[in-house]
């Protein structure tokens, strides 16, 4: 079966940029697969979640070469009305991408844009409001919300198009730990419960661990690797490299692996890390 | 200044469509236009605030927006005073100017047009946010588009407004930010320090307004803004009886006013 | 012998003009040469408080005191001669056409003896390793650089307290690591330091004093070790000490609070047996 997405040798430079952004990235993703795109500040995260949904190359111009195709559909041919309704997106500062009066005028807004009728929008509205936790902020002015609820509208707005696959551009980099956990837990939920495909740009690596199927390492605007969380942050050359700092409990585990103790497994999580360290009590 | 919280309101003139107001405020200016006699001016200004008091709006808005005009309207009056050609002189100022047209003595004409300028802007100064106070943006861009007006730049008007609220909240910000620094913001400095501390403000301001509105141009565009199909509109508008009773007497008094003005009447 | 007293808060409350209390009642001292780290939730009054100490807030009642002096009639642009203040945003602060006279606008609006504006500067791009950037504007620079820059400023008013309102909020581990880099050094040099910050882990990792706010209270108060290791009563306050403390606490330490992997590290080789490497000769127990 096809790939839900799938890049081929895709490079892009912003117009007017020296440097490519993103050079030579080649990945697939299959339908209900929760990817973490991880790497450090100007690696080209961001660049690549804009490339999900049409943004690059139609919004920002600049020089795209390779192949990619979205859901079936042609970044380069298809308008973004189209991809909108396959790739939802979410950026970093939940505030700036929200602009309408209400909330329900915001999560509405996508829908109205394609002509959906009006009691169709109404149930997906409320739908929408009910999977993220807003049901009752209905006619509350989204500029008045705390940082956490306002990313969940966000989500709520891009989840009323109904795409099969959403781009969140660290969600909870500004939010605080309160915030920033519920609008994890419903991205988690996105997943297991309605089986969307997640692309995740985050630095919250405890939740990479426990949740992400596979994880893109960029860096310098290439993908340094691509595999499962356990690969990744049992790499350490290939962390330090990459200026990235895995979950506590994995340098624990690096170091008692580099002072000569014989792990029977590398946990990249809490639970998981109990659960090796009583098997080699008793080893 | 603008924010008011529309919901405790409850005026009759909330509870108009849309375009009614929109119609009502094309009229005004018209009239406005129209006419240059101070009489005319301020019935039409009598009008407007009678307007303003029945949408049960708060005077602050009003008072500040007078003091900020006070100014402009000074030196407006004094150039009319100096530039029109009255006949009813009241005061020798100086020897006359024949260059500019100054008769060389204040006049009463000059005085009551200079007035009737003045007033002409006051009118639409506060005709202008009378609508916009009243009028929920939704319902301003819905009555906008069924006026026929290009979705896309009814939206863009909209929207722009929506966003002040949050310009205003960042410059706050940015001043504390910048209070930390040493600048001074308040009365009891140099004109031009005063200026350059405005100039501080300006700059991260207007940067992370573009910074902004790129970000804002994406996530318009991932909710397939402009997409070429015929766009639903959750918010529905229908015109009542009172709709029809403004429109039509908006009408009555565009048609009396302009058939005046044809006549003669209401100019100098 | 105790530090002396720079900043005192005496039953401070304030209210917003919308009618929100934000903090109440709240008595703190803060020493000379503390390295403090306010915690909370959002709506916990953690910043309120904090922008009490320069003057950008004035107590509705109680007081506050820097140096000595009452903060309430005294204005912002000289309590941070005393107090400097780094907001989260570097680009709300930065305004010039080059790093240089960037750092030197807040001494000249003083009115400084130009010959030691220019020797300021200079020895504040050394300090913080901007000498190579001295002429590049503001805007070209990396967030990291404008990060440094916006802290260049504030030092360039010589103020004895820092300010840091989340300074690691919203960067990559590598930026995180930088800028506590740089308030460590200030806090080595003899600075008060202030954080305000969401990140525990940085706060066990740097902070020597923690003050954890709730509903506009003083939730816990006391070194790291002694606030993560009341691990309950900061999941009521949903705040979650570093993963290297759970651990510990999950494998049955109870007697001390560990924060630092290195220390976990050992405290697991001296319970865990020796384990040998296949084909490799056990050479001592």
């Amino acid at each position: 079966m096809q790939p839900l997405i799938e890049f081929q040798h895709v490079t892009y430079a912003y117009s007017k940029a020296s440097n490519p952004a993103i050079k030579d990235i080649s990945f697939s993703v299959e339908k209900g697969e929760f990817i973490a795109l991880i790497g450090p500040s100007g690696a080209g995260k961001s660049t690549l979640c804009y490339c999900f949904n049409g943004s690059i190359p139609q919004l920002f111009g600049g020089t795209m070469s390779g192949n990619l195709q979205i859901a079936g559909c042609d970044p380069f041919q298809d308008g973004t009305p189209v991809l909108a309704q396959h790739v939802g997106l979410v950026v970093q500062n939940a505030r700036t991408q929200l602009f309408n009066v209400s909330v329900i005028q915001e999560v509405g807004f996508g829908c109205e844009n394609l002509g959906l009728p009006r009691e169709e929008i109404l149930k997906r509205v409320s739908g929408a409001l009910e999977f993220v936790g807003l049901t009752g902020f209905e006619d509350r002015e989204p500029g008045a919300l705390s940082g956490g609820q306002q990313q969940r509208l966000a989500i709520a707005c891009v989840l009323a198009m109904n795409p099969e696959i959403l781009v969140l551009d660290e969600p909870t980099s500004e939010l605080d730990p309160i915030g920033g956990e519920q609008v994890m837990e419903v991205i988690a939920r996105l997943n297991r419960e309605l089986g969307k495909t997640i692309i995740l740009v985050t630095h919250d690596m405890d939740f990479v661990a426990k949740y992400a199927d596979r994880v893109l390492l960029l860096c310098d605007g290439s993908l340094l690797m691509n595999d499962a969380p356990q690969k990744i942050f049992s790499n350490f050359e290939l962390l330090k490299s990459a200026r990235i700092r895995p979950p506590q409990v994995c340098e624990i585990m690096h170091n008692l692996r580099e002072n000569g103790y014989h792990l029977p497994d590398f946990p990249i999580t809490l639970e998981g890390t109990l659960q090796v360290l009583k098997e080699m009590q008793y080893a | 200044m603008f924010s008011v919280s529309l919901k405790s309101l409850n005026s009759p003139l909330q509870k108009l469509d849309g375009r009614t107001k929109l119609i009502f405020l094309a009229v005004i200016f018209i009239l406005v236009l129209l006419f240059t006699d101070l009489l005319y001016i301020t019935a039409l200004l009598a009008l407007v605030l009678a307007a303003w008091f029945i949408a049960k709006l708060p005077t602050q808005p009003l008072k500040e927006m007078m003091q900020f005009f006070l100014w402009i309207a000074v030196i407006i009056l004094i150039v009319q005073v100096f530039f029109y050609p009255g006949t009813t002189n009241l005061v020798h100022i100086s020897k006359p100017v024949p260059a500019i047209g100054f008769s060389g003595y204040l006049t009463l004409e000059g005085i009551l047009f200079g007035l009737a300028m003045v007033l002409r802007l006051v009118v639409i100064m506060i005709v202008a946010p009378l609508m916009v106070m009243t009028t929920p943006l939704p319902e301003l861009m819905l009555a906008l588009v069924k006026l026929k007006i290009p979705y896309k730049f009814a939206f863009i008007m909209t929207t722009a407004l929506s966003l002040l609220p949050s310009i205003q909240n960042r410059s706050a910000i940015i001043q504390q930010a910048q209070l930390c620094r040493g600048i001074s913001y308040d009365s009891g400095g140099k004109f031009i320090t005063k200026l350059k501390a405005s100039v501080s403000l300006l700059i991260p301001l207007i940067l992370g307004a573009f910074r902004d509105s790129q970000t804002l141009e994406v996530a318009m565009n991932s909710r397939a803004f402009g997409a070429p199909i015929k766009r639903t509109f959750l918010l529905e508008s229908r015109f009542t009886p009172v709709d029809i009773l403004v429109i039509a007497g908006a009408f009555m008094l565009l048609t009396v006013g302009v058939m005046l003005r044809i006549q003669g009447f209401g100019v100098y | 012998m105790p530090e002396p007293v720079v900043i005192q808060c005496r039953e401070v409350s304030f209210l917003y003009p919308n009618g929100v209390q934000a903090i109440h009642n709240i008595s703190l001292s803060i020493y000379r040469g503390d390295y403090i780290a306010f915690v909370g939730q959002n709506g916990s009054g953690k910043t309120t408080l904090v922008k009490h100490f320069n003057g950008l807030l004035k107590p509705s009642s109680g007081s506050v005191t820097v140096f000595g002096e009452e903060t309430r009639d005294k204005k912002v642009s000289y309590l941070s001669r005393k107090v400097g203040y780094v907001f989260q945003n570097p680009d709300d602060m930065l305004f010039s056409s080059s790093v240089a006279d960037e750092i030197a606008y807040g001494p000249r609006m003083l009115k400084v003896d130009p010959e030691q504006v220019s020797a300021k500067v200079e020895s504040i791009l050394q300090e913080l390793d901007l000498i190579n950037l001295r002429d590049i504007h503001p805007f070209a620079l990396s967030l990291g650089d404008r990060q440094r820059l916006a802290v260049a400023c504030a030092l360039s008013l010589d103020p004895e307290v820092f300010v840091f309102d989340e300074p690691t909020t919203g960067q990559d581990f590598f930026g995180s690591q930088s800028i506590m880099g740089l308030i460590d050094e200030l806090h080595q040099k003899g600075k008060t330091v202030i954080i305000i910050t969401h990140d525990m882990p940085i706060v066990a990792e740097h902070a020597q004093r923690v003050i954890v706010m709730n509903k506009g209270e003083i939730a816990l108060e006391g070194s790291p070790q002694e606030v993560f290791s009341q691990v309950e009563k900061l999941q009521s306050l949903s705040l979650k000490a570093p993963q290297v403390t759970l651990l510990a606490r999950a494998l049955g330490e109870s007697s001390r609070t560990i924060l630092h992997i290195p220390e976990m590290v050992d405290w697991l080789q001296a319970r865990l047996p020796v384990s040998v490497k296949p084909g490799e000769e056990l050479t001592h127990v």
